[in-house]
């Protein structure tokens, strides 16, 4: 640790996450700024507790991901207090070095009231400009009946952009089609959008603090709601930081099932947003086949899991439903049949100019964007970064399927590398990748399925927590990676604290710069093309 | 025949697919594509009962049987807080369940879960289950429940149904139940009913999600833009009662608390069947605020 030496006060390591505890708070910057740089990881969340009931202070963890072939996670942890009595605890803010901090360091100040110093933002972002001031929902002495009174007449200060010709277009939160709520403000120039603001938090419904007073198994059925059309990925998260916590081994099968929901998951998923970019490009012929496609897969899921979501999969040590024979020969077909119609409507949809056109160089962003922002999932990838967490950080079955074959052999990954710079990160970069990704997920179900163990699907020992033990708990939806923190409460059986953080958390911001070289009509396809959730951002 | 190379060469090879066909003989793919529209077949669905939309194992409803409770922890069990007991009888609340399946595994003498669809009510009282009533409901095709709805609305209406929908804090669950609608096997349009973009056009609002704080607002405008006669259906057990998300200091613990509800459809998430049959249910009343004026 070099330089940082005698500013860690302890360091901690539990399996792949090294935990240092800074000796003065003043030192987080540094700290950041170090593992950045020397370590050549990216921060991935930022977590913070109300432990002043226990240890006297409120903590925040800076967690990094460590790049390359290492599987380990640092948390740099800090303390802050109230100084004196009303005024609020405070930490230096990191966001002249981590821009993408800009959002942690809001959202901890609306839920705990810990102020940033040095963030130029003081806008609220979770609570909106209603909620009267002083609440902090995540304080532990904050009761989750309360009602707030709802302060009238404030405005949020939208940013200005003025000039000779410059208008605003206000859109949301109601939109025009079946989607999630958020407020998108263009500022335009003619059509080109000249900026973008995102507001959001429509959806938000105090997920993580409603988690605080549930049972842990409960919490699991929370966790499936974070987003729905995310459930195995977010529980499989929540579940395994559980696992990893009480040190459980989750009998071989039930991992194999949980990849296999996790795959059908990113399969009907991508097949809906393939299919509502065909819609956003005005090529309805192909967003019914491919709808029909997704509507093939959901009915599999409830055949399998009797959820059309996949809810009910996962359990706390393996998985809540078995494959028998005649399932998994259902499985076998339907993705068979599935794949060769998607194979047919694929290449048609690349022969429409229509479609390719206007994919092609709309809603752009550039791997140095990607970077900076901490980007995640195929919008990463896209873009020319190559991440992955079932690979990078290996979990339940993975380690035994081929996830990446690009990494196989040095020839493949020279080549991997190659088109990685080629990469545009545009709109048609990300529906190649999406289409790329069907088809090796169909292919890791099948691996999968040749492989199953006959096993128990559900761990015999009994889950054996220690109170306030913690742990992070990760997976790569199809939206990209999602890291859910639980720390376990006094009994063994609630949370203390369940902070997450999904792949929309991070990439929504994305959208703002993807944007900037478009005009307001490319904007559905631009979202489309990110496909963000804005529940699994508000929470 | 050159497009079917492509084609059989694509699925020889998945990766094939990386590289795009662009240049390729679009003409002949395109005659192909032709072709291949012509030879598509019907993938809407008549009676989606008796194929497997609706599998045995979909957990769809939960019919309660008269048993007497051998556990009394049986409504802490629930995350929804759907259940009560008093040590002897057993109070379900469909509209906060969200199907998770835990009280028939806990107690199987006295839930049983199905995959019956029929569960949108007027009344809201009408979701409690008490055990000793059972609920006989049948089950309609698909198809019967939508031609009755499209006869209905051309009587009253004269015209389609048209719905605006609002996402008032889901999890997008509910969404992608209503989005199915649309697709090419539940085909609603068909029935007469189409989804509009501005709640000056619309008959009916269907509101997903417990009603965050932060949507209450642009919620109660959407409604108020609505013309008269105005029906709010809430769909999902979120919108019911709040469902998981409950009553909290973000959620004002479901929609009949912002709007006055007229149709109820529970379900975590209810399946696209359920949910038009909350809509027959809507033109129903809509007649009856039609002849009450
Ligand atoms: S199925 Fe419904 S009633 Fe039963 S435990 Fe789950 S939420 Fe509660
Ligand atoms: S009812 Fe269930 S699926 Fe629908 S929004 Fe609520 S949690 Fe999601």
């Amino acid at each position: 640790m070099g330089r940082m030496g005698e500013k860690v006060k302890s360091c901690l390591v539990n399996s792949n996450e090294v935990h240092m505890l800074l000796a003065d708070k003043s030192n987080i910057p540094e700290a950041c700024s170090y593992l950045q740089d020397e370590l050549a990881s990216k921060l991935c969340s930022l977590i913070s507790s109300d432990e002043r009931q226990t240890s006297g202070a409120f903590v925040l963890r800076y967690v990094f991901e460590v790049h390359g072939k290492e599987d380990v996670f640092i948390a740099v942890t800090a303390r802050t207090k109230e100084s004196a009595e009303n005024q609020l605890p405070s930490v230096p803010s990191i966001v002249k070095k981590f821009p993408l901090a800009v959002f942690y360091e809001r959202e901890i100040r609306d839920m705990f009231g810990i102020i940033a110093d040095g963030n130029p933002d003081a806008r609220p972002l979770v609570l909106h400009e209603h909620w009267s001031a002083g609440v902090y929902p995540l304080r532990k002495d904050f009761d989750i009946k309360t009602k707030v009174s709802r302060d009238t007449g404030k405005e949020y200060p939208f940013i200005k952009v003025e000039g000779e010709g410059i208008c605003e277009i206000p859109v949301g939160p109601v939109h025009a089609g079946i989607i999630e709520p958020g407020h998108f403000r263009f500022s335009v120039l003619g059509e080109n959008i000249i900026n973008l603001e995102t507001r959001l938090f429509y959806t938000h419904k105090g997920v993580e603090k409603l988690a605080e007073t549930m049972k842990l198994d409960q919490a699991l059925l929370l966790s499936e709601r974070i987003s729905g059309d995310e459930s195995v990925a977010n529980s499989l998260a929540y579940c395994q930081a559980l696992e990893k916590i009480a040190h459980t081994s989750v009998p071989k099968r039930a991992l194999q099932i949980r990849c296999i929901c996790a795959e059908m998951e990113r399969i009907y998923n991508h097949l809906g947003t393939l299919a509502g970019i065909s819609t956003d490009v005005g090529f309805s012929y192909g967003s019914a086949r491919l709808n029909i496609l997704k509507e093939r897969m959901m009915q599999l899921n409830s055949v399998i899991s009797g959820s059309r979501l996949l809810f009910g999969v996962n359990r706390i040590g393996g998985v809540g439903i078995d494959l028998d024979a005649e399932k998994l020969a259902m499985i076998i077909n339907t993705t068979q049949i599935v794949q060769e119609d998607f194979e047919k409507i694929i290449s048609m949809l690349r022969t429409k100019s229509s479609v390719v056109d206007r994919l092609r160089n709309t809603g752009i962003i550039s791997k140095k964007v990607a970077y900076d922002l901490g980007l995640v999932g195929v919008v990463a990838r896209a873009a020319g970064l190559d991440v992955d967490t079932r690979r990078d950080h290996p979990y339940a079955a993975y380690p035994t399927v081929s996830v990446d074959t690009h990494h196989d052999t040095p020839q493949n990954l020279m080549e991997y590398k190659v088109n990685l710079e080629k990469r545009k990160g545009d709109a048609l970069g990300r529906f190649e990748l999406r289409v790329e990704e069907v088809i090796d997920s169909i292919r890791m179900i099948d691996e999968l399925i040749s492989d199953l163990y006959d096993d128990n699907i559900l761990t015999t020992d009994t889950l054996r927590l220690e109170p306030y033990g913690y742990a992070l708990g990760y997976a790569e939806s199809h939206r990209g990676q999602t890291i859910h923190w639980v720390m376990v409460g006094q009994d063994c059986d609630s949370l203390f604290r369940y902070k997450i953080r999904t792949a929309s958390f991070v990439n929504w911001p994305g959208i703002e710069q993807a944007v900037l070289s478009d005009i307001v009509p490319d904007f559905p396809i631009v979202n489309k093309s990110l496909d963000l959730s804005y529940s699994g951002n508000d929470l | 025949m050159i497009c079917e190379e492509i084609i059989m060469s694509h699925k020889k090879d998945a990766s094939g697919l990386r590289n795009s066909v662009d240049s390729g003989d679009s003409k002949h793919v395109q005659t192909k594509i032709m072709s291949d529209i012509m030879r598509d077949d019907v993938e809407t669905i008549k009676d989606p009962v008796n194929g497997y939309t609706n599998s045995q194992e979909f957990r769809g409803s939960i019919t309660l049987f008269d048993a007497i409770p051998h556990q009394d922890s049986l409504d802490k069990l629930c995350a929804a807080k759907a259940i009560e007991t008093d040590g002897r009888n057993v109070r379900l609340d469909l509209g906060k369940c969200i199907m998770c399946g835990r009280c028939q595994q806990a107690a199987p003498d006295i839930f049983l879960i199905g995959s019956i669809f029929e569960t949108p009510v007027k009344v809201r009282q009408d979701l409690i289950r008490l055990s000793g009533k059972l609920d006989s409901q049948g089950q309609k095709p698909y198809e019967q429940m939508g031609k009755e709805l499209k006869e209905k609305t051309s009587k009253i209406l004269r015209r389609s149904l048209a719905i605006r929908e609002v996402d008032a804090g889901s999890c997008n669950g509910c969404e992608v139940e209503i989005t199915a609608l649309n697709n090419a096997i539940y085909d609603i349009e068909r029935f007469g009913v189409h989804f509009v973009a501005s709640p000056r056009h619309a008959d009916v609002l269907l509101v997903t999600g417990p009603a965050s704080r932060n949507m209450e607002i642009a919620l109660r405008r959407t409604f108020e833009a609505m013309p008269d006669p105005r029906i709010v259906v809430a769909v999902g057990a979120c919108a019911c009662s709040g469902g998981i998300f409950g009553d909290t200091y973000a959620t004002t613990g479901g929609i009949d608390k912002v709007l006055p509800v007229d149709i109820y459809v529970p379900g975590c998430p209810p399946t696209p069947q359920a949910i038009l049959y909350g809509l027959l249910l809507a033109v129903d009343r809509i007649e009856a605020s039609k002849i009450n004026g």
